[in-house]
């Protein structure tokens, strides 16, 4: 990956810019906001777009679990057919044979029924699974990002602005999470939550909640946002248009959330994108290791780790749900690169991700 | 609790001996200390380097849970009403490293299970003044006399004990020599009796095995109807991942896997090699769901009924891959004792009848189980099952290293129902009734009876049985005992495990014993 600012690939060599002010003359570039400028730049971004439609796309297919379960599948994604049989194009086969094999994909042989198969000796519909599962990996995605780009906005603003020992303990506080490799430090907490659950003052998780997983993910990524957003922080706070509000006798919340949180925007926005992405691929790897996602709830990455097991019998089983992880980051990738260029063509997130990747990378097994 | 294996089908020898085996395990056994060891691994792998004063008979099935002399001369002379047992060493047994065996190194070992706190202590805590001896650790236990010059060894106990043959037929207090310090020897076993010795242990990648070199000069004439085996030499390397001691085994690399085949490959293995390379092992263990008699809902009989009616051994076999056999009680096919029960055919609108008509106020029920593959998958299936029956239950998975520490320490929230299994120590009924299911065996922590049940008529009836010697009578009465808890349906029992015996093409494996208590035994593997 490039560590210096690049000219924005998606756009054909020779054709000016809009984000930069060499309009050709006669044009009046001046009347456009940053943000149309950058929507104009993505639109021009075909694989961003593409990437985009292909996320949305997934996750049109995990919105619609309840329907496909409740339509065509007729079963819910827990409900076990260990003994049951079924009506293949006019044949009555069994859902799970007496070795423990189950049966693969029937498509619409059965009306919609196990389309995928069944998923191992508990011989639930794979399909259903499969969305269901996506709706988990999606929220858990999303939702941990969510936390992960609120709390570490706020701390890197606050980190930033005060400096000194409001700094000291908000970036040592970090460094200590940061001191763990993501993948360990996710695993310890999510084995030692997943019999207990969480007790905080009057948030109380049972342990096999899907808001453990959210949280520790949340938590253990926070560090990566933050400190870029305190660096930017702490460049910017020195800037005139920070001095000129001081002047103006503007209080320490109006220019943290009125002046400095607008500029930082576009930075938070592409990280975001990008940590939703880390965030479903830490979730995989946890649930694979046992300490996410918890039985019978079925995520991806949990469903991954129980098709493992039966590699050699049904491969799909464990391919299937992997390539929707792989698709789903990939296309969250592309499109949160795209979205990069596109709102600041020289932004040093790019350098920074790539930091990020390489400090998530060191931490897996 | 031990994995012990019953066993079928045996040749006669036309092989070849000599050889190098090369075995393959998935890891180092908890312990290669025979007074330590407490795994179905651990005794697999000593099982014919250390010989109590009694053994189990190197035979199959149901003959080989028979206790026979080992190195007594015969079968214990019980007298003062159960209470006192009369051994006779064999005389000229040496150790592997020529010093001769004497009758206080059987006082020796048990002593010795005390000061390294053994798990296997508890079952000669009955010898008297053992107690004490377990507090103090010092001025030995009166109640074993030992005389080196006649060899004879006389064991008091404070009551009488049933299991005591079986006891003195395990590993723990197989004879050792007296300077065997008393911490755990894994990394240099102390020398033995048997055939074999173990050579040298590498912690990552395994050990290796010789004949004992006075085990023909003298232990196997003075116990001649003890096999001697056939191979010279056996190597075991630890390979984690038991796919690939599936691909070791077929290639030829390794000649015996102890680990079980992945589920995943078990039908291709059956079916490619059953017979030829291949053999399916019941073994006397249970499988089953308990439910907390303490806690509602499950503290109403009919509700732990319908729950019987519910589960449905036919899909837990699938769920097993065939790796397990349908059984609804207590007592395992092969466990004296065992009279085949059918009190709960599956009848699913049955056991949701009698849920309706127990109308539990406590519909909310945490459901525990660990997550070792196929026991995670038995543990959903179970929790989808009380989910039809109208249950809101909660599944709780734990890793399978603590599974056990945690439902057994009564201050963990929520125990209501949940999975568990349990292979015999030994052939004995009282082994199933006595740590499962006595209400002695209620514990604070370490808790073995998970379904907390704590019926004083069945419970008396488990103390009377345990002090008699088994006979036929007393088989008839622990069947009754078996039927008795069913109808009180502590647990749903689902099955009893099938593990397998698979060797290379050049393995004959007509020959290979398998034995309840001690897995395989080595002495019986012979190149063709």
């Amino acid at each position: 990956m490039a560590l210096e600012p690049q000219p924005d690939p998606a756009l054909p060599a020779g054709e000016p810019d809009e984000g930069f002010p060499a309009a050709p003359a006669g044009v009046d570039a001046e009347g456009h906001n940053p943000w149309y400028l950058a929507y104009r730049r993505l639109r021009r971004n075909r694989l961003a777009l593409a990437s985009l439609g292909l996320f949305g796309l997934i996750v049109v297919f995990a919105l619609a679990a309840p329907l496909w379960a409740e339509h065509v599948a007729h079963t819910g994604p827990n409900t076990t057919h260990t003994t049951e049989k079924i009506t293949v194009d006019g044949e009555k086969r069994e859902v799970v044979d007496v070795e423990g094999k189950p049966i693969g994909p029937v498509w619409f042989g059965a009306g919609g029924k196990f389309f995928l198969g069944a998923d191992g000796g508990l011989g639930r519909d794979e399909m259903v699974r499969l969305m269901y599962g996506g709706r988990t990996s999606l929220f858990i995605g999303l939702t941990s990002a969510l936390i992960t780009t609120i709390l570490a906005t706020i701390l890197g603003l606050l980190a930033g602005y005060y400096k000194g020992w409001t700094d000291g303990i908000i970036t040592r506080t970090l460094d200590v999470i940061w001191s763990f490799p993501v993948v360990l430090l996710g695993i310890a907490l999510g084995t030692a939550l997943a019999v207990g659950g969480l007790k905080i003052g009057p948030l109380e998780l049972s342990g096999n909640s899907i808001w453990i997983p959210i949280l520790i993910i949340a938590v253990v990524y926070t560090p990566y946002m933050a400190r870029p957003i305190r660096g930017e922080v702490l460049a910017m706070r020195e800037k005139e248009f920070v001095e000129s509000a001081v002047a103006q006798g503007a209080g320490s919340l109006r220019i943290m959330f009125g002046e400095l949180l607008p500029n930082l925007w576009s930075t938070v926005i592409v990280f975001f994108t990008l940590n939703i992405a880390n965030n479903m691929l830490l979730e995989a790897s946890l649930s694979f290791l046992g300490a996410g996602v918890q039985a019978p709830n079925s995520s991806w990455g949990k469903m991954v780790s129980l098709g493992t097991e039966s590699i050699y019998t049904s491969p799909l089983l464990a391919f299937a749900p992997g390539v929707l992880i792989l698709l789903t980051v990939l296309s969250l990738n592309v499109f949160g690169d795209g979205l990069r260029d596109a709102l600041d063509p020289r932004s040093k997130v790019r350098l920074t991700r790539a930091e990020a990747a390489e400090s998530a990378a060191g931490g897996a097994i | 609790m031990a994995i012990g294996l019953a066993a079928c089908g045996s040749g006669s020898s036309s092989g070849k001996e000599g050889g190098t085996l090369n075995a393959t395990f998935a890891g180092l056994p908890d312990y290669l200390d025979p007074g330590l060891s407490y795994t179905a691994e651990g005794w697999n792998a000593m099982g014919e380097v250390y010989i109590p004063l009694l053994t189990y008979k190197h035979a199959e099935g149901v003959e080989g849970s028979e206790v026979v002399p080992g190195l007594a001369k015969e079968m214990p002379k019980i007298s003062d009403g159960g209470k006192t047992y009369t051994m006779q060493l064999r005389p000229g047994l040496k150790y592997s490293d020529g010093t001769a065996v004497k009758a206080s190194d059987f006082t020796f070992a048990v002593e010795r299970l005390f000061k390294v706190d053994s798990g296997g202590s508890p079952f000669y805590t009955d010898i008297v003044g053992a107690e004490k001896f377990a507090e103090t650790k010092s001025g030995g236990i009166p109640g074993i006399e030992a005389d080196d010059k006649t060899g004879e060894i006389v064991i008091h106990l404070v009551k009488p004990r049933g299991t005591f043959t079986n006891e003195l037929g395990l590993m723990f207090v197989a004879p050792i020599p007296p300077d065997t310090p008393d911490t755990n020897q894994s990394t240099n076993p102390p020398p033995g009796t048997g055939p074999y010795i173990i050579t040298k242990v590498d912690q990552s990648k395994g050990w290796d095995y010789e004949r004992n070199p006075y085990w023909a000069k003298a232990n196997a004439k003075a116990m001649p109807e003890y096999p001697s085996g056939h191979v010279d030499k056996i190597n075991v390397s630890i390979i984690r991942n038991p796919s690939t001691q599936v691909n070791g085994i077929q290639q030829g690399k390794f000649d015996w896997m102890q680990t079980q085949p992945p589920p995943d490959r078990y039908a291709e293995i059956r079916s490619k090699y059953e017979g030829t390379q291949f053999r399916p092992q019941p073994t006397i263990s249970t499988y089953y769901f308990w439910m907390n008699t303490n806690r509602p809902p499950f503290d109403d009989v009919k509700v732990r009924q319908a729950v019987n009616y519910a589960v449905d051994p036919a899909a837990l076999e699938r769920i097993y891959t065939g790796s397990l056999k349908g059984n609804q009680q207590i007592l395992p096919p092969g466990m004296p004792g065992y009279e085949k029960l059918d009190l709960y055919p599956h009848n699913l609108a049955k056991a949701k009848a009698m849920i309706k008509e127990a109308d539990p106020a406590d519909m909310n029920i945490t459901v525990w189980g660990d997550s070792e593959a196929e026991n995670e998958a038995a543990v959903t299936y179970y929790q989808d099952v009380l989910t039809q029956l109208g249950f809101n239950a909660t599944l709780k998975i734990v890793n399978p290293d603590n599974y056990f520490t945690v439902i057994g320490n009564q201050t963990t929230p929520d125990l209501d129902t949940g999975w568990s299994d349990w292979f015999q120590d030994y052939p004995h009924p009282n082994d199933f009734f006595q740590p499962l299911l006595s209400g002695e065996s209620i514990l604070p922590t370490n808790n073995g009876n998970f379904a907390e049940i704590d019926n004083p008529k069945l419970n008396k009836e488990i103390s009377r049985l345990g002090e008699e010697q088994l006979g036929p009578e007393q088989e008839k009465a622990y069947a009754a005992l078996d039927r008795e808890y069913m109808e009180e349906a502590p647990w749903a029992p689902y099955g009893t495990r099938t593990l397998s015996t698979f060797v290379s093409s050049a393995i004959n494996l007509d020959n290979v014993i398998f034995n309840a208590t001690f897995g395989q035994y080595l002495t019986s593997f012979e190149f063709k």
